[in-house]
């Protein structure tokens, strides 16, 4: 046996203690407390995975297996839910008790059928897996059967135990709230997603699947996998409310590590989709990461898909935000720095090779050139200063060809006029010019 | 001991009191060169300052203690050693103009602002060079409330979210020309910054999706989006339904926009004061002009290069009673409409009628009349209008300071006598105006003497006589041109040598202008920081050795033309250390080499620079490299 198992007869063991806390729901909403106190998780020997069924005969035994044990939690829903009502009711006086013990007794026996029903199921359950899918469907129909039978007796049994009509109704409408079909008593429902998840699943009908698609294209393009004979206009039509009276499966499942916010007894569950969101789900969370980029050799994942799809874009992030979080796209960028305060876009320096323009590098070096060349002009400076006042001086760095510019000078300014230097055009001409063929001179040449 | 004037018996406090009622700044200036304790009172008094070179900086800093605003754009080249100067007092600043300041780098930037802990207004317009590096730079001043970043061109939504994110006070932002600012840029924009009051996104690339969050900005009043081409109805349509607080709304030359739109924004704005839609539409529709009934606050509206027909012109009028400026150039208006309008519009004070050739003499009568507070009209290229119109003008608006007359061939010389009794016109242009000479000149001259600014391009009547009576009655000449003026000569030069307030002076082509009168000129216009001599032949090396001796604080230079030398070019360009902007194309006598060692020379200051393509080839790398590492745009010609 492997832990898996061993995690699936705790549920139980749970969920059959969690029934009698069930006695004080007399609210309108007595979901979210029964969800707490009552979990129907059933655990799947699938890879540690809850599977979660809403309404009966899925694909499988598992589906009648789980309606299975829906519906008697149902029952003894209807049975511990009745007595606080008849505690408050004003209609006691029409209470008939040997009536009822009839009743309940009829009930009792229902109940061992069932258990003998689901003992059948999880006895062939082992040799499932070796079985053609045709013995399996009509099996599984057989059962179905069965249990809708027995469960029908249940209910109008159950009904019946109620003291008047006006109870009835008001259970009538409680198992509405259950089931969301009240009068369709095979749908023993199992409602325990709470209404916003509901909306926020919006089941579009593919027969098998229960993915909504917001477009007819994404429908399209999903249903190629199911094959063409799903290609039809109608297999593509949105599904009737006639059609809506068959059950509606909604598979739910939790994640086996107690505390992850998807398994299910958390606060806040929020259940997986699919077997695969559950297994990428636990990788990537409670496994080890195992696979690095080989490129950046920084990025470690546990599931490969998402390695090869870092890769596919690592080192192509040019996006950098201040945080030093980088994004393939600058809207994203963007959004992420007006989500929190204080972000900035950041602008690389010079060597960050992945920023789009390198417009900032090379005006730095630029600068630095300039730098270079006003140290030149530095020096130039200090020697027309030792040189004296003879302004012959003046000429000679300029390296000018004296014969076609002759009588250049420079003017003497007035003490008064400007605070700045009177050497200024030499300053700049200075440093690179040879005296004798006015061609550049190398930096070192200078003195 | 020296005997005190009586004046300064008065204590600092009475004396501070007095000077500060000196608005002008020319007064100042007398009063703080007349002795040593008034200049010491002003300098108490002053707050802003605008410098010539950055050298000035280390002494006058500590003398000006009130001193908040600071403007660098004129200075030749202010880099990180001039910053340096600027940070011991960089708290106490308020206000800083750093426009064209291209030289900058990006880390002095940010000492500078991280410096002026106060700064509130930042100006770094045309630094065509700066881009994110330099806007992250000025995030660091965080109680920045007015950043102008027009023509920085390297600017992207990157810088812009820098700024946003570090600025979120700013209440004014413009980023015309930034174009690489795209809808995500705004988006973020929209999100940090929400006191933004004033926005200019003019020629930005943005589409309609930028207006959708422009729309939610609650508190802006002011936006100006001129030329964004790729925005149409729909993005107009945003901002009909949003934009609370919208009050000047500028969609000039938006030529994807219909009338409808327009309506709908006015429909939802009806506090707009200020509608500038010029270059927009090609006619004014009908039902524009009768949504304008909403606006009855509205105080200008410029319409310009739509048609309008005479009776939109009357309803406008009707309804809209409190406009002071409407524009319809090019909207060919007719004598009717003019007279409607000014009927109702009786406290228009700028009128642009520039292209409505049809206008007589009635139309400018009828304003004349109505108008009686107008300040500008400008009647540019309106061929009708004869002396009847300045007559008119001259006995009825008494007011008037600015009048633009460029091209109206019907001006001669007893039009400006009676021009000349608006005695209180600053600004004059009379290009074109052919029939016109000395003796209409004098005129004006001699009753105007507060013209500042006169324009008589290819003005081919005139000459030295005419510059004679302007330098003796419009001594506050700033701006004078004189292109194509084939009359004037060196004579004349003489003449303008005695307006020392000039500043601005224009003088292409001019072919009898030698040496000697450009010597007279410069000796004389100390002041001059912008000179175009472009195909001034006549003037030889000895000209130019004069003006880089004297015009120390030329700042613009177009030489192109010319017959300077290779030594007179490197005079001018070595000595002249204020020099930003040259124009240096067919320089016949110069040599290659030439204009290397001039740009050697000028190379740390000179800011702009128009060469001819051929030197491309001929011009070391390295100084070109140089040239643009310190900042300095060359455009090959």
């Amino acid at each position: 046996m492997d832990p898996d198992e061993k995690l699936c007869a705790e549920t139980w063991v749970k969920s059959s203690s969690g029934h009698e806390s069930l006695n004080t729901d007399s609210n309108n909403r007595p979901f979210t407390d029964f969800d707490r106190h009552h979990p129907k998780w059933e655990e799947s020997p699938f890879n540690g995975c809850g599977v979660r069924t809403l309404g009966q005969q899925f694909s499988g035994f598992e589906g009648s297996f789980a309606s299975d044990v829906d519906s008697q939690r149902q029952k003894k829903d209807l049975h511990g839910k009745q007595i606080p009502e008849a505690h408050e009711s004003g209609y006691m006086q029409n209470w008939d008790p040997s009536a009822m013990l009839n009743n309940l007794l009829f009930l009792e026996k229902k109940i061992h059928q069932l258990q003998d029903l689901v003992q059948l199921v999880v006895g062939r359950r082992g040799q499932a897996m070796n079985q053609a899918d045709e013995i399996l469907v009509q099996q599984q129909q057989l059962i179905t059967a069965d249990l809708t039978s027995i469960i029908v007796q249940l209910i109008s049994t159950a009904g019946s135990l109620l003291p008047s009509l006006k109870n009835s109704e008001s259970l009538a409408s409680q198992l509405g709230q259950f089931g969301g079909i009240a009068t369709q008593l095979a749908g023993v429902t199992d409602n325990v997603v709470p209404n916003k998840m509901e909306d926020r699943h919006d089941p579009t009908g593919v027969s098998e699947d229960h993915d909504g698609f917001k477009r007819d294209a994404n429908l399209r393009m999903h249903m190629r996998g199911h094959g063409d004979e799903y290609k039809t206009p109608a297999a593509l039509a949105k599904p009737h409310k006639e059609s809506s009276s068959d059950p509606i499966f909604i598979k739910r499942y939790s994640c086996p590590y107690v505390g992850c916010k998807r398994n299910k007894d958390h606060k806040k569950f929020q259940p997986l989709k699919t077997i695969l969101c559950v297994k990428n789900h636990y990788k990537r969370t409670h496994c080890d990461k195992n696979y690095t980029c080989s490129r950046c050799h920084t990025k470690k994942f546990s599931v490969i898909a998402d390695l090869k799809t870092h890769e596919k874009h690592c080192g192509r992030d040019k996006w950098l935000c201040s945080c030093g979080t980088t994004f393939s796209r600058k809207d994203k960028l963007f959004g992420h720095i007006a989500l929190f305060q204080g972000h900035t876009p950041a602008i690389p320096h010079e060597g960050a090779g992945a920023w789009p323009s390198d417009q900032g590098q090379s005006r730095s070096e630029a600068t630095n050139k300039v730098e270079q060349l006003d140290f030149n002009s530095c020096q130039g400076l200090m020697e027309v200063e030792r040189s004296g006042d003879d302004p012959s001086n003046y000429f000679s760095p300029l390296g000018f060809d004296t014969s076609s510019l002759a009588g250049f000078q420079e003017f003497p300014r007035p003490l008064f006029e400007d605070a700045e230097s009177s050497f200024s055009f030499f300053l700049s001409g200075s440093g690179d010019y040879s005296p004798k063929n006015g061609r550049y001179a190398a930096p070192n040449d200078l003195e | 001991m020296k005997m005190k004037s009586p004046i300064l018996l008065l204590t600092d406090d009475l004396l501070l009191k007095i000077i500060s009622l000196l608005t002008d700044d020319t007064d100042r200036k007398s009063l703080r060169s007349t002795c040593k304790p008034f200049l010491h009172l002003d300098s108490l008094l002053r707050t802003h300052l605008r410098l010539l070179h950055p050298d000035f900086l280390p002494s006058l800093l500590p003398k000006l203690p009130s001193l908040s605003s600071l403007d660098l754009s004129v200075c030749p080249r202010i880099d990180a050693a001039a910053v340096s100067l600027l940070l011991p007092s960089a708290p106490r600043l308020t206000r800083l103009h750093l426009a064209r300041c291209s030289a900058l780098p990006p880390h002095s930037l940010r000492a500078l602002a991280t410096a002026c802990a106060n700064l509130q207004t930042l100006d770094l317009s045309y630094c065509t060079s700066f881009g994110d590096l330099e806007a992250a730079a000025i995030s660091a001043a965080a109680c920045l409330r007015d950043l102008n970043l027009d023509k920085c061109l390297n600017v992207t939504d990157v810088g812009l979210a820098q700024v946003a994110a570090g600025c979120p006070e700013l209440e004014r932002l413009s980023l015309k020309w930034c174009f690489d600012v795209t809808d995500i840029g705004i988006w973020f924009l929209s999100k940090k910054c929400l006191h933004l009051k004033r926005l200019d996104i003019s020629y930005l690339k943005v589409s309609n999706e930028s207006f959708r969050w422009i729309s939610g900005m609650e508190k802006l009043e002011a936006l100006q989006m001129v030329g964004c081409g790729s925005v149409d109805d729909n993005g107009l349509l945003h901002i009909a339904n949003g934009c609370a607080s919208l009050k000047v709304l500028d969609i000039s030359r938006c030529d994807r926009l219909s009338m409808d739109a327009l309506c709908s924004v006015i429909h939802g704005h009806n506090r707009l004061l200020e509608l500038h839609a010029g270059y927009c539409f090609p006619e004014l529709s009908m039902s524009f002009v009768d949504q304008l009934k909403d606006l009855k606050s509205l105080k200008m509206l410029r319409i310009d290069g739509a048609r309008v027909r005479d009776s939109m012109l009357k309803f406008i009028s009707n309804n809209c009673k409190c406009l002071t400026e409407v524009g319809l150039g090019k909207c060919r208006v007719t004598d009717t409409g003019i007279l409607h309008l000014v009927t109702g519009c009786v406290n228009l004070k700028v009128l642009d009628l520039t292209c409505c050739s049809d206008l007589t003499d009635s139309a400018i009568l009828a304003i004349a009349r109505s108008c009686r507070d107008l300040l500008c009209l400008k009647l540019e290229c309106c061929n009708l209008l004869g002396e009847g119109s300045l007559n008119h003008l001259g006995s009825h608006c008494r007011f008037l300071e600015e009048i633009d007359l460029t091209d109206c061939s019907g001006i001669n010389d007893i039009g400006l006598k009676y021009l000349s009794r608006c005695s209180e016109l600053v600004s004059l242009k009379l290009g074109l105006c052919v029939n016109i000479s000395d003796k209409g000149l004098s005129y004006m001259a001699s009753n105007c003497s507060k013209i500042r600014e006169l324009d008589l391009y290819r003005c081919e009547g005139i000459g030295d006589g005419g510059l004679a009576s302007i330098s003796r009655g419009c001594k506050k000449l700033k701006g004078l041109n004189l292109s194509y003026c084939d009359g004037v000569t060196d004579e004349g030069m003489a003449y303008l040598s005695s307006l020392e307030e000039l500043s601005s002076l224009e003088m292409r082509s001019l072919r009898n202008i030698t040496a000697t009168g450009l010597t007279k000129l410069a000796a004389g216009c100390r002041r001059l920081a912008e000179l175009d001599v472009k195909n001034c032949k006549g003037i030889d090396d000895s000209g130019f050795w004069a003006l880089a001796y004297y015009s120390r604080n030329l700042q613009q230079i177009n030489l192109s033309g010319c017959a300077i030398s290779d030594v007179g070019l490197c005079m001018v360009m070595g000595n002249l250390t204020r020099l930003q902007d040259a124009k240096l194309l067919d320089l016949a006598r110069v040599s290659a080499d030439g204009v290397e060692v001039a740009l050697r020379a000028c190379c740390a200051c000179l800011k702009k620079v128009k060469l001819s393509a051929s030197l491309r080839r001929l011009l070391s790398p390295q100084i070109i490299q140089t040239l643009e590492a310190n900042g300095c745009k060359i455009r090959w010609d």
